[in-house]
């Protein structure tokens, strides 16, 4: 089946997630994506050794999914003869992407002045922490950019910890934001010619994340979306979590009687229907955490299947709060290829890895490989892409650019 | 300065925030953007967000989503309404719909007759749990995606209940725009057009990636209950530790030996204490003492000598901060990733701005959320070449406004 990216090359000098990830969503859709890493080490995503305090197991899926359908180079840039090969490269090449800090790419001389004199049409993408503007370089990491989003603050019970959204949620935001800015400039460039440099930074991505709270406070000003607030309060009790007698439940209906009405028939509860603090959305409204309160003593009555089952017929739009167990065998998930199964050769047997979010009818995108071993590509790519001859790559091995 | 998708012509069919922004990042880098309201139910929206403050003065909600957009009220009850709308169907490179597919359906405006119309249009289609399975049908609602996806029991403390995020949807919006440019990538190289699939349920599950990854990969009841903040799996990093004043000092230092000596120091524990001079000693056999051993010295100092320090050795590290913070924060400004800008009959608002820079093809703000119907006449006299007396006639007979 044909991909929507062949033909398309990428430089892929990132490390950890956010930039790996970015160059993963161009490899599953056919870009022919090279990761240049240091020597001996590589990525420092390869030392990822526990998660949550738990070895990460015989294979190490932190790097080997978002490094899939990925070619290795290693390359010491430190070196001039390193530099030169990587500059050879990016003549070569359509995509110069990077998350290492710009300080560090220009001091390696791989700044986009430098780059996109070596080659007009490259398409230069970074991924800085706060932007290519404005000078603030400190380190950016996801949760401490998360951090100083606003974010974070607003979820969760009051008094309670801020929320963090999950392990490199932000990262996988930026780099989503990244792989749609490489693609913008690829078109731009496709009409005239010309590259220019594409960055998506981790705060810009954060801030769009929160977007619809932070408009809103943007807006207003208002402490309702930058403070936690407690479930107890929601302004509507239709539209809000509750405890079953197993497990949560999201109920989500909007407050309106006639949804008020089915609701209470749903729950059983005749008497509730008649309540007259209750019988407008009004009166839901204002009485909400007294409506709340009821709700959660009726719901804790039963299991959520059981709620789920009697409401079905209802229509009334719920959804249990599911475990990351029940999502692993959720049928949903594996149909739409969510989740796929590769091979890895590490442990020389198929895994369950995270699969394709984006659906094309007619180039979908693949996982054919997982993650690459550190240089594995180096001397091919070398000879056959850049047209070394050997005497040239062992000069290079020589100098050290290359193991 | 040139746009990026200049001469792109996108029907915008959403009525959702999150498939409106979609849509919305394609016109904020130059596509012409027509969004296509439904008459009569868009007399009754005005807007789409959730929940406007009305009391504010403006539709903020609109004023990101439909932004750089033109608007096209249009009847397609009417069989003359849909005649319009198969006109432009032909003038157009994409189709951007979060309908639900049976809807669709119906009314003809699936991929299958869309493309018949237009061979190589790209259609993009936002549901909410994707377009096969058993639960292909129901509805796009965030929430709901988010409650499958596994992660809402997991992110508070023990004991609490479960969050929404309410991030599902921004994720979404980033996949259809991206998705659109690989299958305009495709059709440039082909002349090829193909159906994009982005769904709500998708987007949570990629923003979860490393969470849902490692329960694929590992298993175990530690990815199914919350972990205790003092039970945090690396002591320096992903953890939260509050100041004596109250703010929440936040750690990521993943690679421990880096940051060791730096954090060591300024919280006043010797760098060489045998307890913790290693990665795994700090990871492993003394995890749960570090905690406590940083949970105490955080507590020694209010936030404005953590923030102090952090910054000045540059850890990576920071308090968390609320809204306020960004609101007035210079860098967001001058990356222009929130804009501040006169709005006729308000005055000085603030807004949400561009989260990708292009050094060529900057992204711009060219107008603000239109009317409903702000545009239709123009469209259909510019783009269609309809006589004014055929626009009249429509008008007259309430197909368009």
């Amino acid at each position: 089946m044909a991909r929507a990216l062949e033909g398309i090359r990428v430089i892929d000098l990132t490390v950890w997630f956010q930039g790996p990830v970015a160059a993963q969503h161009l490899a599953d859709f056919g870009a022919e994506v090279i990761k240049v890493e240091r020597p001996k080490t590589g990525d420092q995503g390869r030392g990822v050794r526990s998660i949550k305090a738990l070895p990460v197991g015989d294979w190490n899926q932190y790097f080997l999914v978002i490094n899939r359908n990925k070619k290795s180079l290693a390359l010491d840039l430190k070196k001039p003869e390193g530099r030169e090969i990587m500059y050879r490269l990016v003549e070569e090449s359509d995509v110069f992407l990077s998350n290492l800090g710009l300080p560090l790419l220009e001091s390696w001389e791989l700044g986009y002045e430098k780059l996109s004199e070596v080659n007009p049409r490259l398409v230069y993408a970074t991924n800085t922490g706060y932007g290519r503007l404005g000078g603030v370089h400190k380190p950016s990491f996801d949760m401490t950019v998360q951090a100083l989003t606003g974010l974070m603050a607003r979820l969760g019970e009051p008094d309670q910890p801020p929320i963090y959204l999950g392990m490199g949620s932000g990262d996988a935001y930026g780099g989503m934001m990244s792989a749609l800015g490489i693609m913008l400039a690829l078109h731009h460039r496709r009409r005239t010619g010309k590259g220019q440099w594409v960055d998506a930074s981790l705060y810009g991505a954060q801030l769009f994340l929160t977007a619809p709270s932070l408009q809103a406070y943007l807006a207003t000003g208002s402490e309702r979306y930058s403070k936690q607030q407690p479930r107890e309060a929601a302004p509507n009790p239709l539209w809000n979590t509750y405890s079953c007698k197993d497990k949560w439940i999201f109920l989500c209906l909007t407050n309106e009687d006639k949804n008020w009405l089915q609701l209470c028939q749903g729950l059983d509860d005749p008497e509730l229907a008649k309540e007259p603090r209750f019988d407008s959305a009004e009166k839901r409204r204002q009485n909400a955490r007294a409506l709340i309160e009821r709700l959660d003593e009726k719901l804790k009555q039963r299991d959520a299947a059981e709620w789920m089952e009697r409401w079905k017929p209802l229509g009334i739009i719920a959804s249990p709060i599911c475990n990351l167990a029940d999502l692993g065998s959720d049928p949903q998930a594996w149909e739409n290829d969510y989740f796929v199964e590769a091979y890895c050769e590490e442990v020389q047997r198929q895994v369950q890895v995270r699969g394709l979010p984006i659906g094309l009818s007619k180039t979908p995108g693949v996982v054919n490989t997982l993650g690459p071993e550190l240089g594995q590509d180096t001397e091919l790519i070398l000879a056959d892409t850049l047209g070394y001859s050997w005497d040239q790559i062992g000069e290079f091995k020589a100098h050290g650019a290359i193991p | 300065m040139s746009s990026a998708l200049g001469e792109l012509v996108v029907l915008d069919l959403t009525t959702a925030f999150w498939s409106s922004l979609g849509a919305a990042l394609l016109g904020d880098f130059g596509a012409r953007v027509i969004r296509v309201e439904k008459l009569p139910e868009a007399r009754q929206q005005p807007g789409n967000g959730a929940d406007e403050d009305p009391a504010v003065g403006w539709d903020y909600n609109a004023e990101l989503a439909q932004r750089n957009k033109l608007s096209l009220a249009l009847d397609l009850d009417e069989e003359s309404g849909r005649a319009v709308l198969q006109d432009l169907i032909r003038k157009a490179d994409v189709f951007i719909t979060d309908w639900p597919f049976s809807k669709l359906e119906n009314r003809g405006l699936d991929y299958a007759s869309v493309s018949a119309l237009k061979p190589d249009i790209i259609y993009a289609h936002g549901s909410g749990f994707g377009p096969k399975g058993p639960d292909r049908d129901l509805p796009a609602l965030d929430e709901l995606a988010a409650a499958r996806t596994g992660m809402m029991p997991i992110l508070p403390q023990p004991g609490q209940p479960p969050v929404y995020a309410g991030a599902g949807g921004m994720y979404t919006a980033v996949m259809l725009a991206f998705g659109v440019a690989l299958a305009l990538h495709h059709r440039e190289e082909t002349g090829e057009g193909q159906q994009v699939d982005a769904s709500l349920f998708a987007g949570n599950i990629y923003g979860a990636s490393l969470d849902v990854q490692a329960y694929l990969a590992m298993g175990g009841e530690r990815f199914l209950r919350p972990v205790p903040r003092l039970d945090a799996g690396n002591p320096m990093s992903g953890v939260l530790y509050p100041s004596k004043d109250g703010p929440w000092v936040c750690l990521t230092m993943p690679d421990t030996d880096r940051w060791w000596p730096g954090l060591a120091q300024i919280t006043g524990i010797d760098p060489d204490d045998t307890r913790f001079n290693s990665h795994e000693k700090r990871c492993e056999e003394h995890r749960l003492e570090l905690i406590q051993v940083l949970e105490e010295a955080f507590r020694q100092r209010p936030a404005s000598h953590w923030k102090a320090v952090l910054t000045e050795r540059q850890l990576s590290a920071d308090l968390i901060e609320e809204f306020d913070y960004p609101a007035s924060d210079e860098q967001a400004r001058c990356n222009g990733y929130i804009l501040e800008l006169d709005r006729p009959g308000v005055g000085r608002i603030k807004t949400l701005g561009f989260p990708i820079s292009m050094s060529e093809t900057p992204a711009r703000l060219d107008r603000m959320a239109p009317c409903l119907g702000q545009h239709s006449a123009a469209i259909l006299h510019e783009m269609l070449g309809y006589s004014e007396d055929r626009t009249a006639e429509l008008v007259a007979s309430g197909v368009i406004t």
